[in-house]
Order: C-alpha cells, then structure tokens, then sequence
C-alpha cells in the first residue's frame, strides 16, 4: 500500500495519529486540561477539536483523577477515551485510580469490561521548567499488572505506536519526551494515512557487535551521539530502542547480548528499582552466561527530577555520560 | 414530590433531633429527612403512597435480603463465606433506590455494601454466595448486567459512574449511572471529584450518599461540620435530597425523580439516605469494642427497622397478614437454599484464573508465569 509521505516532528506525528483515530473510529473521544481551544500546553491537540468538534474533543475539569477515574467509566460503556495529562508529573494526583483501578478493572470483572484508554503525557527534563515538569513515571507504572507503556523515540514510532495504543483494548500510558517535541534532529518522513505499530516489539536502532546498549524514549539520541563518538574510536555499538517497556521485547534484548556479552542501560528516570533493574534482571535471569561484563546503568541520580536546573545536566543522562559507560563495559 | 433542599421545611411530621441521631451526632438542623411513611408504618404523605403491589414488592424484596444478610453471617460463621460487608439495616436504602433504575438501560456501580442493591438490579443469590466466597466465577460479571466491579478502596466508583454516565450520555442510550457511598467516604478527593465531573458536564448519574453514621469504629461527626452532606448539592450547582433512608417509599421517590431527571438531559443529582449501620462493619468487626450497642443501635434496630415500618403499612392497608409472612418466608428460605445449593456444587475454582484477564493479550512475563502456575498445579494435583 503506498502512502503520502510528509516531513513530521515528533509533534506533528502524535497529533496526526490521533486525527486518524479520530476520523476512523467514532467511539474515540480526547479530553483532559486545555486540550480542547488551546490544544493542551504543548499543542499536541492544536486544531483537533476544530475539525472533530466539541463532542470529541473536550476540555475537562482540572483534575487528574477525574480525567483517568472518568476515562474507566466511559470505556467500560464502550467509548475509547485518549485522555492527556499536563505532565507525567500531575499523574500523581491519579495514583489512586490507576493503580486501584485502571491496572485491574479487566481482571476484577473477569474481562467483561475491558479499559481501552490511553493516557498521554510529556516526560522529561531539560526544559528548565517547574517541579514536577520534568518527572518520568514509567517504572511506577511498570509496576501495576496490567498497564501498557509505550515511549517513542521519533515521530515514525509515536504516530504508529499510538495508533496501536488506541486501537488496545487495555490501558496503554504512552510517554511523550519534552525534548524531543520539534527536535529539528529526529524530524522525518511520515506516511500520512493509517498505518500501526504493534506495541511489544523493539527496534534495533543501531546495528554492531561489542556492546548492546538499551533505551527509549528521548534518551535514544543521546545514546546515538555516544554510539557515533564511539564508532569514531571503533567501537560498534548495538542500540535497542525498546519502543514499549510493557510489553518488553526480551526476546530482541537476549539476542543482542548473546552477541555482544555486554549491556548498558540508559533511562532518564531514577535508578533505584528501575527498568534498567528490571531488564538486568531478566538478562541474568536468562542470558547470565553470555555476559562477559557487569551490567551497567546509566541513569539519573536517585534524587528528585529537575530541582535545580542549572545543576540538572550533572544528573541526566548525557552522551558523554553513556561514552564513559561504554569505555567501563569495555574495559570489563 | 421528592424534597429538594428548598422545600424540605415544608416536610411534615419531622423527626425530633433525638430520632435521628446518627453515629452520636445530634442532628440539629431546619432540615428534615423526606418521608412518607412514619417509622410506625402510618402514611406522613397519603398522596404519595405508590399502588400496593409495588409496596408488597418491596417488602417481600427486603425480607428476602434481609435473610441473605443473615445467612451470609452465619456462613461466614461456619467459614463457609468469606469477610463480608453486611448491609442489614439499610435494605430500604439500596433496594429502594436501586427499584428507581430500568435494568436494561441503567448501570449501577456499587461499593462493598451494596449487595442490596446489586440483587435488586440483577445481580444472582448464587453469583453473590460465590463472589463473597471469592470464587472467580463469582467475580465475573455476566454480559448482560449493567453492574460495575464491587469497589473496595473508597470511592473510585464515584469517579467512574461520572464516566459511565459521560459515556451514555455520548451514547445517547437515554440510561442512567447510580452509585453509592457511605458518609465516611465523601471525606475523600474522589468524592467531590466525581460528583463535580458530572455536575460540570450535566451527565446522567444520581449519587447516593448512605448514611450510615458509622465508617467502621468513626462517627459521622468526625467526617464533617456539616449538619448534612447533602448540602454540598449546593457547591456542585446540582439538586440535593435528604431522604428518610429506613422509609423505602420515600427513598424511591426521591431515586425515581433523580434517575427521571438524569434522562431528561437535567444532570446528576445527590441524595443523602439517612440510615444507620445497626450490624458491624464487615463480618470481621465487632462494634462492641468502639459503641454501646445496647444504645444507638439497639435504638435503630427496635425502632426504626424499615422492613417493620412496611409490614405495618401492610398490615394496616389489610394486604398483609400472618399467613402471608409464613408463606412467604417459606419461598424465601427455598430459594435462598437452592442458591446455595447451587454455589456448593459449583466446580471447584480453577487456579488458572489467577493469571487470566490480567491484559487481553499477555506479554511474554505473564506467560512464563502461567507455566510456573501450570507446574505448581500439576504438583499440587500429583
């Protein structure tokens, strides 16, 4: 099938995927704070209400919990809510509805109401923002059964990745990166139309055989930068962009170490009980003897995101951050 | 018709500040609770007294559940039923609110004591024996039963009946969402929070406050300065009712205008059920170490029983007799027995259950974790 292809940041993309939903399926609704006349605070809805109406595309009131408790009700008499949240940040007032409800409506009905919501947010620092606009939620969501989280890394994957994340018949958190936004970097051609990605399926980024190194999200150009620095020196880096972090793509991620024998672990959010905690884990658990370093992470300091921006590059992963990471593993 | 907040002056026969007492808070106040039965069963309002089967109906509907929250403490008692939020005392509360929804159209989202309410919309003796017993079967809930999940923590359900009623209201299906909670729960963000989103989008939900005076060992004084929690209508810019709980006519009344009101496109409403939790908190709890169950309770129990209140209307209106009582507790036992019968000889829970429904597809963790539940029972079952 042959598809018109239009240059799109990562922006651009998120808001095309969902008028795409908008216009293919009639059950699919958007609301949340700001998203209706202004097009939420980074104008990812910008235009949509316009065209699909106020019907579809609403303002809510100011309230997190209402906006996730709501989208459960509404999904489980058929409509599929995409619901946004201000920042991954404001998801705390929520705490109770996603992690009480959304993560076990299906299961504590025995599946006769399903939660085909999906929560959108903006993730990540380097914005030089306020407290709370710089948080990254995931591993506490990873840590609900039941919830998907999706993380892109460039416009191709958001605008199919959320497509698949609406048509989910189970709640998928889908994590949008500040940063990356309207990088003018990961600008590239998008097809148009429909077209999807299945959640639960990584993406080599980068091919090469002496270290696998593992991220998502924003933090994906960053690793790139380290991995070009290094093939300057010859060190060719494999990169997995996980794409999904619920579903893990475990299967890509033992075959690359069995490879390379050696892992880095790149996220932005804390480290402590981290995703890189839980995918060094499972490659112990299931590629130990193919290891031939210690596994390392490279993440940000266990402390609060983004309390002092001038401060905050020192905690972040940086590409020369991963650099010194790849020199320790290899060097291993 | 149905007392709004503006109108309650005009109810007559007021209870006296010391009948209504409720969880050792003297209710001091130009309200009064709506009524159209009198707690000895004579009519307070003659011209709102609904035909007499409907009546019988009611009555027989609070006898048989009264005998359901019976049996299941003993049960409970001879461990054959699990913990347990009971809800005898407030039969009138939830049966009679729940009598206001079409089942078909309607969805009720109910929280851990509204076992009343869910038989009343549908919901089966068997598959309530077999839910409280924590049989997954009994967790299912059947396609063809507008019931939300039993919600536990306090009070989700409130914010998800705001977006069951957004969603029919979307839907234009012309149904309704009643939920439930008790007064300790309104303490809570989800309360305000739910009851705002439907008021802000003029969705089709009625909330139902019961007022039961206790959340667990803590008196309604504790929750609140207010005299009533239907007060907070008012900041919502919704209509309030505050009902008689323990009289049904008067609780279906006031559910009725509600549940007419959300259909017609006029929003949600908030009704505060005056009741009293005379039973302990959950088979689990024992009253006698926080109240003086010889007092407030024994009060309520003896004088203020709302199946009691309707058997004497009935008995006064020559409909009903002794003959008629033992009849009908006859029926009433059998089929109580043969659902339980039934739940006894329901197949033995299959373990498999504990990782299904987790997500529609399972990721590869869940997986690995259904072949390890796999070989666990193959060793239990060697």
């Amino acid at each position: 099938m042959s598809q018109d292809l239009k240059q799109m940041t990562m922006a651009a993309a998120i808001t095309d995927a969902m008028d795409v939903m908008l216009e293919r399926d009639p059950k699919v609704i958007i609301y949340g704070e700001d998203v209706g006349n202004l097009g939420g605070v980074y104008r990812i809805t910008t235009g949509l209400q316009k065209k699909h109406g106020e019907d579809r595309v609403f303002d809510s009131p100011l309230t997190e919990s209402g906006i996730i408790g709501t989208a459960i009700g509404a999904g489980a008499v058929g409509m599929r809510p995409v619901v946004e949240l201000q920042f991954g940040g404001f998801m705390m007032p929520a705490f109770d509805q996603i992690f009480s409800h959304v993560s076990r409506y299906r299961y504590r009905s025995r599946g006769r109401y399903s939660v085909p919501m999906v929560v959108r947010f903006p993730v990540g620092g380097g914005t030089g923002l306020l407290e709370q606009h710089a948080d990254s939620p995931e591993a506490y969501l990873a840590h609900a059964p039941g919830i998907k989280i999706a993380y892109p890394s460039n416009p191709y994957d958001a605008k199919g990745l959320l497509i698949s994340a609406i048509e989910d018949d189970d709640p998928v958190f889908f994590f949008e990166t500040i940063v990356r936004y309207r990088d003018p970097k990961i600008r590239m051609d998008v097809p148009t139309g429909y077209y999807n990605i299945p959640l639960g399926q990584a993406r080599i980024a980068r091919e090469g055989k002496d270290v696998t190194i593992i991220g998502y999200g924003g933090m994906i150009q960053n690793i790139e930068t380290a991995a070009e620095a290094a093939a300057q020196a010859g060190i060719q880096c494999e990169i997995i962009d996980l794409r999904t972090i619920v579903p893990l793509d475990i299967a890509t991620i033992l075959e690359s170490v069995s490879k390379t024998g050696r892992v880095i672990i790149v996220h932005e959010a804390t480290k402590t009980a981290g995703i890189g905690a839980e995918i060094a884990t499972q490659i112990m658990e299931k590629a130990f003897y193919e290891l031939e370093a210690p596994i390392e992470r490279v993440t940000s300091f266990d402390t609060m995101p983004s309390p002092f921006n001038s401060l905050n590059h020192l905690s972040r992963p940086e590409a020369h951050h991963i650099a010194a990471a790849i020199k320790k593993v290899l060097s291993a | 018709m149905a007392t709004s907040r503006r109108t309650t002056k005009k109810a007559t026969a007021p209870e006296s500040n010391e009948a209504m007492f409720v969880g050792s808070m003297p209710v001091t106040s130009e309200l009064a609770p709506f009524q159209i039965l009198a707690p000895d069963g004579r009519p307070v309002r003659e011209d709102l007294i609904p035909d007499l089967d409907t009546v019988e109906e009611m009555y027989r509907q609070m006898s048989r559940l009264r005998h359901l929250d019976d049996k299941f403490m003993l049960l409970y008692k001879s461990q054959k039923l699990g913990n347990y939020a009971q809800f005898g005392g407030q039969e009138a509360s939830q049966i009679g609110s729940a009598m206001a929804l079409d089942p078909k159209l309607d969805f009720l989202a109910p929280m851990y004591r509204n076992t009343a309410a869910m038989i009343t919309h549908g919901w089966s003796l068997q598959n309530a024996i077999m839910y409280w017993r924590g049989h997954p079967e009994g967790w299912r809930i059947p396609d063809d039963l507008n019931i939300l999940p039993i919600i536990i923590s306090i009070p989700g359900q409130i914010v998800h009946a705001a977006g069951v009623a957004m969603g029919l209201q979307m839907q234009k299906t012309g149904g309704v969402a009643m939920t439930y909670i008790g007064e300790g729960g309104t303490s809570q963000g989800d309360f305000h929070i739910g009851v705002n989103f439907a008021a802000a989008r003029n969705a089709p939900a009625v909330f139902i406050i019961e007022n039961n005076g206790w959340a667990i060992s803590v008196p309604r004084k504790v929750q609140s300065g207010v005299d009533y929690l239907m007060r907070r209508s008012e900041g919502y810019g919704i209509p309030g009712y505050l009902v008689d709980g323990n009289d049904i006519l008067a609780v279906n009344a006031v559910a009725k205008k509600a549940v007419q009101d959300a259909r017609d496109g006029k929003g949600p409403s908030l009704i505060e059920q005056m009741t009293y939790r005379i039973r302990p908190h959950t088979t689990g709890d024992d009253p006698k170490a926080y109240r003086d169950e010889t007092a407030e309770p024994k009060f309520w129990a003896e004088n203020r029983d709302p199946i009691a209140r309707v058997r004497q209307f009935l008995t006064a209106e020559k409909r009903w007799n002794e003959d008629r009582e033992v009849a009908m507790k006859a029926e009433i036992e059998s089929e109580f027995q043969i659902a339980l019968d039934a739940a006894d000889a329901y197949a033995a829970p299959d373990p498999k259950a504990l990782l299904e429904y987790v997500f529609v597809n399972p990721p590869q963790q869940i997986l690995e974790q259904q072949a390890i539940l796999a070989s666990r029972i193959l060793e239990v079952n060697a």
